[in-house]
């Protein structure tokens, strides 16, 4: 026979297990088993069982009942609680223990009557077991072979029994909701190609959902943290992707992010990334909860269109110089013409033996100029006939501007003009290729210088602007002071294949558009206010990133 | 286009030879002033004179109150083409000889000069020996006549 304080010892030991078996998530029908045969070791002849409620609120089911009959068990199983339902569907109905000291004979065992006395039970006390909100969550019961109520000692094992299985049950069903939860979102999740993650900084650590790892290249067991999570992030986008991301972290802000993964096995996927802070009471950041979304079948079809759309653009110019093939011999004829018809006077003149020595110089300086002519004609065909690979960069314009301004300053001194400028210094950067804008710059340029050159050198004006436009975009203006456009249809400029006049580039203003185009912008002509024609072009601004790494 | 539609120097440049008579000289129409000052160079080369014009108007013009035995004019021309100018030529100085140079290659544009009486026809860039063989047959039948 155990010592009292030796029994109570042993009693405090085995509820300490019970509850360290509830926190280390022990399943639960181990707990309430354990629960139960604790309980019965602290009394002579006590038989206890536990019932479970169902999700429904309607139906019992077996917790446990180590020392009772299996065939009592299953029986009870199923059971539909009510006000006549035994003890224990009776206990949970009425929500308040129900103390039967005679099984035989009450008339709640009506149904379990003949069972009972069979399994030799004669007394039943069931107490409702109860959630922390009151929700009735089972039934604790104790046997008696013999016909009696309970007494003090029982009545506090029942009370801790009910408290012990209440937290038992209560943490397995927040879990199960929890699952539930998970689940459902989860279902959600690759229904729309979303990853869910939490980061926790301070842990270095992370979350993620089984989308998110199938979308990120993670396996499903592998732990994961912030760094690995970025690491997935496209070499050329990390470091902005971080930047963004570590902001969005000291500020306690939100961050979105467009940008490409790399796989482990090479496949790349265009992400959307949109996430927030969350920050405890105190202030302090806890952790980093957002999604990534997966675009890139959308990038992909952008992508394509944006093929598409070069293509045609490429098709555009391919038709246009079948258009302007005739026009371009005869731009190339005309110093082809001049260069042979000078080496045939210098030979003559030479055969003659007569040849001025100024002239034969200026013979020979000619056949230069007309060399270089036509090799800018040819150059202008071909920046025109290869589809252009050039790699773009991020440019600024206002920077371009002054470049070009420095090539064409002895043109401008020559023709005795002057260009003032007036710049934007917060003019948005542009994506381009800055030979072919330069191209763009000179060609508008020297149109102006043409278009004043019939005016007093006092008034040969040009002005070259940049502004930021209501839409964001860069936008460029060249005005000149001349004569002005057609009046009609200022725009009309533009069809017009180039020049076969002017000495220089003489491209025309079909391809300088046609670079505008290709670059994604706009380019019109008008006739200014007063007097002249103004030609400008738009460009988009380069994204902002990109803008930043350049700046 | 207001820029490319300004020419320079318009009106006809004159570079004329003094010891020539008004019947030995040529006259060249083209609105290129390179190619302009390089056929008159040819020309010079060879002894010759010559009026420039680098716009058709004041050539047509210049016909009005001149005898012009030989002019060598371009088809190709931003104001008038050269057909127009041989036409309209004709009707001013039908004894005025034409020399047609061109810059493309256009079998209408070649048969329709040469049905309106071009003795000769030379796609840019052409030969300067055959053009000054062609000048001086011109001319000399131009004086036989």
């Amino acid at each position: 026979m155990k010592s009292p304080a030796k029994t109570e010892e042993s009693f405090y030991a085995g509820q300490t297990r019970i509850l360290e078996m509830v926190a280390s998530d022990a399943p639960l029908p181990e707990i309430l088993k354990s629960s139960v045969l604790l309980m019965e070791k602290q009394a002579e002849g006590l038989v206890c069982s536990i019932l479970v409620l169902s999700a429904d609120g309607i139906h019992v089911q077996h917790g446990a009942a180590p020392s009772l009959p299996e065939a009592y068990v299953k029986a009870v199983n199923g059971a539909p609680i009510g006000p006549r339902n035994g003890s224990c569907g009776t206990a949970m109905f009425l929500r308040k223990p129900i103390v039967v000291t005679d099984v035989l004979t009450d008339p709640l065992w009506t149904d379990y009557r003949d069972l009972a006395k069979i399994c030799g039970l004669r007394a039943c006390w069931s107490t409702p077991i109860l959630s922390a909100q009151n929700e009735v969550l089972g039934s604790f019961a104790m046997y008696r072979q013999e016909r009696r109520g309970p007494n003090a000692e029982e009545l506090s094992l029942t009370q801790v029994a009910t408290h012990i299985t209440g937290i038992a049950i209560g943490r397995q069903r927040i879990q199960q909701t929890l699952h539930e939860r998970e689940a459902r979102i989860n279902l959600a999740a690759e229904s729309a190609d979303l990853a869910f993650w939490v980061i926790y900084p301070s842990r270095n650590a992370a979350w993620m959902n089984d989308k998110g790892r199938a979308i990120y290249g993670f396996d499903a067991n592998l732990p994961l943290n912030g760094n690995l999570i970025l690491s997935r992030v496209h070499p050329d986008e990390r470091a902005a992707v971080r930047e963004n991301f570590d902001r969005a972290c000291a500020s306690h802000g939100t961050f979105e992010s467009e940008h490409r993964l790399v796989l482990p096995y090479g496949k790349t996927r265009w992400v959307i990334v949109r996430g927030r802070c969350l920050v405890d009471e105190h202030g302090n950041l806890v952790e980093l909860i957002g999604v990534t979304i997966d675009v890139s079948a959308q990038k992909q079809s952008e992508l394509q269109l944006k093929n598409q759309r070069e293509q045609l653009a490429h098709l555009n110019r391919v038709a246009l110089m079948g258009e302007m093939t005739a026009s371009i011999a005869h731009e190339l004829n005309q110093p082809l013409t001049a260069i042979a018809n000078n080496a045939a006077a210098a030979r003559r003149f030479l055969e003659r033996g007569n040849i001025d020595p100024v002239l034969l110089q200026q013979l020979l300086q000619d056949m230069i100029a007309d060399s270089q002519r036509a090799g800018e004609v040819i150059r202008g065909i071909r920046a025109m006939v290869r589809k252009d690979k050039s790699p773009r960069s991020i440019l600024n314009l206002n920077a371009i501007i002054a470049d070009t301004l420095r090539l064409v300053g002895s043109d401008v001194v020559l023709r005795e003009s002057v260009i003032t400028t007036e710049m934007d210094h917060s003019l948005p950067q542009v994506e381009a290729v800055p030979v072919q804008i330069q191209q763009v710059l000179i060609n508008l340029i020297m149109n102006a210088l043409d278009a004043v050159e019939k005016l007093p050198p006092s008034e040969r004006r040009i002005v070259v602007r940049t502004r930021t436009d209501e839409d964001g975009l860069a936008e460029v203006s060249v005005r000149d002071f001349g004569y002005g456009l057609p009046k009609n249809r200022p725009e009309k400029v533009f069809d017009h294949f180039f020049s076969t006049k002017q000495a220089g580039m003489g491209m025309g203003l079909t391809i300088v558009r046609s670079i505008i185009e290709t670059h994604g912008g706009t380019i019109s002509a008008e006739n200014a206010p007063d007097r002249g024609a103004r030609f400008f072009f738009r460009l988009p601004a380069a994204r902002k990133d990109q803008q930043s790494q350049a700046a | 286009m207001p820029v490319n539609l300004e020419k320079r120097g318009r009106r006809a440049k004159r570079m004329t030879s003094t010891e020539t008579t008004a019947a030995e000289i040529v006259c060249l129409v083209d609105d290129d002033p390179t190619v302009l000052k390089s056929i008159g160079r040819l020309l010079a080369s060879d002894g010759f004179s010559f009026l420039a014009f680098n716009d058709p108007k004041s050539f047509l013009a210049h016909v009005t109150s001149q005898s012009v035995p030989l002019v060598v004019l371009d088809i190709w021309m931003e104001q008038m083409n050269g057909l127009e100018v041989q036409e309209q030529l004709r009707a001013l100085s039908p004894s005025t000889r034409v020399i047609i140079i061109t810059g493309r290659v256009d079998h209408a544009a070649t048969q329709a000069a040469l049905d309106a009486g071009a003795i000769a026809f030379f796609i840019k860039p052409f030969d300067g020996e055959e053009f000054l063989a062609a000048v001086r047959t011109a001319l000399s039948s131009s004086h036989s006549k």
